[in-house]
């Protein structure tokens, strides 16, 4: 049977996994020059889907994103992976699906003040 | 059920960046290098090429699949008075030619731009999207 849908949970926990990979996304920025420097991601949307479908009542709260070290960039001679543009890709898709979410949760917020506003 | 590989244009666009901008490399490497006699071995430096190709079958990013050496001749110059210079007088340079390596480096540039541009008119849309739910 399938879970109810907790918009307000799922939202939020979007958002701080965006912010989570903002974070990742400065440091990677940061170290461009850095030896031995290896890029951060994070993971979350795996972990969420996961949770999501699994047969306990897991909260969409519950799921916290991971900061891992991904494979498959290119090394460069000083122990370097981190590339500008990827980087500035990630940096766009990172701050168009925060303000997404961002408004979303207002929609939700004044939505629901709407249900328990009474008006004269 | 088939999952389709689906590439975002942000994704598409950043490999066109990345790929130009490793041709970028290889271009330098050969405008650098126009004139290395030697490059190891008793060899002068020999053209280098990106060769790029598609990650995917249709809508793909692009990757640099190889760096490969151009293998048309070297250029033979008649120098009898450099040390390198073989029994005849002649010593092996290059076969980089300045006019090709300008003239890819226009291409790659614009290539980059284009890419870039991609992006830019693509956020534009993304923002104007997010500003309905203003």
């Amino acid at each position: 049977m399938p879970q109810p849908v907790d918009i307000v949970g799922l939202l939020e926990s979007g958002i701080r996994a965006e912010e989570t990979r903002q974070r990742t996304i400065a440091s990677n920025i940061a170290n461009l020059e850095t030896p031995g420097y290896r890029r951060l991601d994070v993971r979350f949307e795996e972990l969420l889907t996961k949770a999501l479908r699994s047969r306990h009542a897991a909260k969409a709260g519950d799921v916290k994103p991971e900061v891992f070290e991904p494979a498959g960039t290119v090394v460069k001679a000083n122990g370097n992976n981190v590339n500008m543009e990827m980087e500035i890709g990630a940096m766009l898709k990172n701050a168009s699906r925060q303000t997404a979410f961002v408004r979303l949760l207002r929609k939700k917020f004044s939505q629901i003040e709407n249900a328990i506003t009474i008006r004269e | 059920m088939k999952v389709h590989n689906v590439f975002g244009p942000v994704d598409i666009a950043v490999s066109g960046m990345r790929a130009q901008g490793q041709n970028m490399e290889v271009i330098s490497s050969n405008i650098a290098n126009a004139r290395t006699a030697d490059a190891g071995q008793g060899q002068p430096y020999r053209r280098l090429e990106t060769i790029l190709r598609t990650q995917a079958e249709g809508i793909s990013p692009v990757l640099v699949d190889e760096v490969l050496p151009d293998q048309s001749p070297l250029q033979s110059i008649y120098d009898p008075g450099n040390p390198l210079a073989d029994s005849s007088g002649f010593v092996a340079m290059p076969n980089v030619h300045l006019p090709v390596e300008m003239m890819n480096l226009a291409i790659a540039s614009r290539s980059y731009q284009a890419n870039a541009a991609i992006l830019k008119r693509y956020q534009k849309m993304v923002e104007t999207t997010l500003e309905l739910l203003r």
